[in-house]
């Protein structure tokens, strides 16, 4: 059957935690629906599910990346080229120092930003999704994807919460 | 019994606000172009173009790095701009990490700093050029570098290059995660031209918790990798382009004083920026008097740390007694420069120290502001007393400088540069306030559901809540 979406516009944040309830008490899971706010709100205040993230791998494999493509230049010079200056060693660290650390910098950073993207579902392919502007001047959205069949129910559960107005899509 | 109602207000003297209040203010503004802005552009855009004809002509009498000397301004220049403007973003990462209220206003103001790296990118990019080569000291003469040797590819110019590029595309990258949620809530309300462009580069920004989620870690691990960066590259910068320039030069704490200037210089640009805000830009009831009072202890901090920086670096030298040591202490200190050091330690130490002392005040708007402009001067004179001299000096394998050079004042040309250089910076800055609010709107509104004034006994004080 189709998922669709409804969103139900709140104007005070308790209502719209609320209404969260009563949508679980009602059988929808908490995969079901989702808040859109103007700022962030703390992690769990309206009743939202917890949200899993793999962003923090990101900048540790790009420092592993970055990392390594600096040692394997900076030995591989010191192997290629194998001149003893000052009586050192051939492969001594403190050259390796500030190039291991701009490498490995730089490879964190770009994957970071890679990661952002991928994390925030920033990507141009997905869905556009139900908004109203006035979510920008403090309204509260409950955004609600199900199945057809339980549409009506959502709205309902919404409305009695006290949401000022639904949009369906 | 009395009734009560908590007033949401940012200061206790402030307005009450709201969402809506905070939303639409913020949107009137930024779209609002006004006359003085497009003015303010196009003159600061006028002297940028000028200091770039400055550089043209005065690359036209050669370019290589046995004429450095004549170089010497335009890399205090790139050193200030890299010094202030690089260090500003560190205000939003810094106090956003201690979950402070008052910084809340400072923030995108210090972010949108990073675009002004863009062009520190295009200034190191000549600069490269002009460093003289390390050579090979197993056969001939050398000079001693961070480096250690030159037989790693890139060094020390792609590595510097590249230090520098992590940190502008880092800083960028903080700006755009930090402005993203901003864009698309103002593009969605106006009705103005810029609103298509706006809507379709923000269209994926929905406000969902989980986009509130991740965008909470980006900004921490982007700010940690910042601040991180930005303590590497301002070594490598000075120890690339002063000390390893000067032969016999051997000080630890030079680096990290400059890194600490820029730190100082990096916030006095921020409240200066605010000034400017509150006073030009229609965003008054947005900065309190209580968060300049905050920022200006700060500075305070800043202030005598600088001059505990400068102390151990004097001492360090002096104590050394070495010939080499008096030349050096000489020639950036006492002797050749002392105008600019004379200038940089009261700006950097004393003024602000005398005036930023007085809690009178500190407590105001005006003084952290006359503190700041101080030393965002002070600073840029730290960078001519230290990059001009060692762009002077020829013999750069020479194991020790065993005189005292004298001082190269700046031509006409410099001067132009110089004032097109920070002009640029300025330019670069208005230009980024086109396409992103100069202040917060998602931090402001976040603000706003922390902080209440109630009474209590007999007055009215502000509580803060803190959501850990």
């Amino acid at each position: 059957m189709a998922t669709q979406s409804i969103l139900g516009l709140y104007e005070n944040a308790e209502y719209a935690a609320e209404a969260s309830e009563s949508l679980e008490n009602a059988g929808f899971s908490k995969e079901e629906f989702d808040f859109l706010t103007d700022t962030p709100y703390p992690e769990g205040a309206l009743g939202e599910r917890h949200h899993s993230h793999r962003l923090y791998v990101f900048p540790f494999i790009g420092a592993l990346l970055g990392l390594s493509t600096a040692l394997l230049l900076t030995i591989g010079t010191q192997i290629s080229y194998p001149l003893i200056t000052g009586g050192k060693p051939i492969l001594s660290i403190p050259p390796m120092v500030i190039i291991s650390y701009e490498g490995t910098m730089l490879g964190a950073i770009l994957f970071t930003i890679i990661g952002i993207i991928f994390e925030s579902r920033l990507g141009p392919n997905l869905k556009n999704r139900l908004y109203d502007p006035r979510i920008s001047e403090g309204l509260i959205g409950l955004i609600v994807d199900c199945n057809e069949s339980k549409i009506a129910t959502a709205e309902q559960v919404m409305t009695q919460a006290g949401a000022i107005e639904i949009k369906r899509k | 019994m009395t009734s009560y109602k908590d007033k949401i207000q940012i200061s206790v003297a402030g307005e009450e606000l709201s969402a809506s209040i905070v939303t639409n203010d913020i949107a009137n503004n930024f779209f609002a172009h006004r006359r003085s802005g497009r003015m303010a552009l196009f003159l600061f855009g006028l002297i940028f173009l000028a200091g770039i004809v400055a550089f043209i002509t005065k690359a036209m009498d050669g370019f290589d790095s046995s004429q450095r000397a004549n170089w010497g301004y335009f890399a205090a220049l790139f050193a200030f701009l890299l010094s202030a403007a690089g260090s500003a973003p560190l205000v939003a990462v810094g106090f956003r990490m201690t979950a402070n209220h008052w910084r809340r206003p400072f923030a995108r103001i210090s972010e949108i700093y990073a675009v002004v790296g863009l062009l520190t990118i295009v200034c190191l990019m000549p600069l490269l050029a002009l460093l003289p080569p390390i050579g090979d000291c197993s056969s001939g003469p050398c000079r001693k570098t961070l480096w250690f040797t030159s037989e790693y590819w890139g060094v020390p110019t792609f590595w510097d290059f590249a230090g520098l590029l992590a940190l502008v595309v880092c800083g960028i990258a903080l700006l755009l995660v930090s402005a993203l949620p901003d864009i698309a809530q103002i593009s969605a309300l106006s009705e103005s031209k810029s609103r298509p462009l706006l809507s379709k580069l923000t269209k994926f920004w929905t406000g969902t918790q989980s986009q509130w989620h991740i965008h909470r870690i980006s900004l921490s691990l982007l700010g940690g990798f910042y601040f991180i960066l930005l303590i590497g590259v301002q070594t490598i910068i000075n120890v690339d382009y002063v000390m390893s320039l000067v032969p016999g030069w051997k000080d630890s704490i030079l680096p990290a004083h400059q890194a600490l200037t820029g730190i100082q210089a990096g916030v006095a640009s921020v409240v200066i920026v605010a000034f400017i805000a509150r006073t030009f830009g229609g965003y008054k009831k947005y900065f309190p008097m209580e968060s300049f009072w905050s920022i200006s202890k700060i500075l305070l901090a800043l202030s005598l740390l600088w001059a505990y920086f400068w102390f151990a670096e004097v001492n360090t030298l002096w104590y050394g007694r070495m010939p080499v040591e008096q030349n050096i202490l000489k020639l950036v200190m006492f002797e050749s420069y002392r105008l600019p050091f004379a200038l940089n330690f009261s700006m950097n130490f004393l003024l602000p120290f005398f005036i930023l002392l007085w809690n009178p005040i500190r407590k105001s708007v005006i003084g952290p502001t006359v503190a700041s402009i101080l030393i965002v001067v002070g600073s840029f004179f730290m960078m001519v007393r230290l990059y001009v001299p060692a762009f002077g000096i020829q013999d750069v394998t020479a194991f020790q400088i065993t005189y005292v050079p004298a001082a190269i004042y700046p031509d006409f040309l410099d001067l132009i540069m110089i004032a097109g250089g920070i002009s640029g910076a300025v330019f670069i800055y208005l230009l980024s306030t086109r396409i992103i609010p100069i202040l917060s709107l998602w931090e402001v509104k976040e603000g706003l559901l922390y902080q209440r004034v109630r009474p209590f006994l007999r007055g009215e004080y502000q509580v803060l809540g803190k959501p850990k």
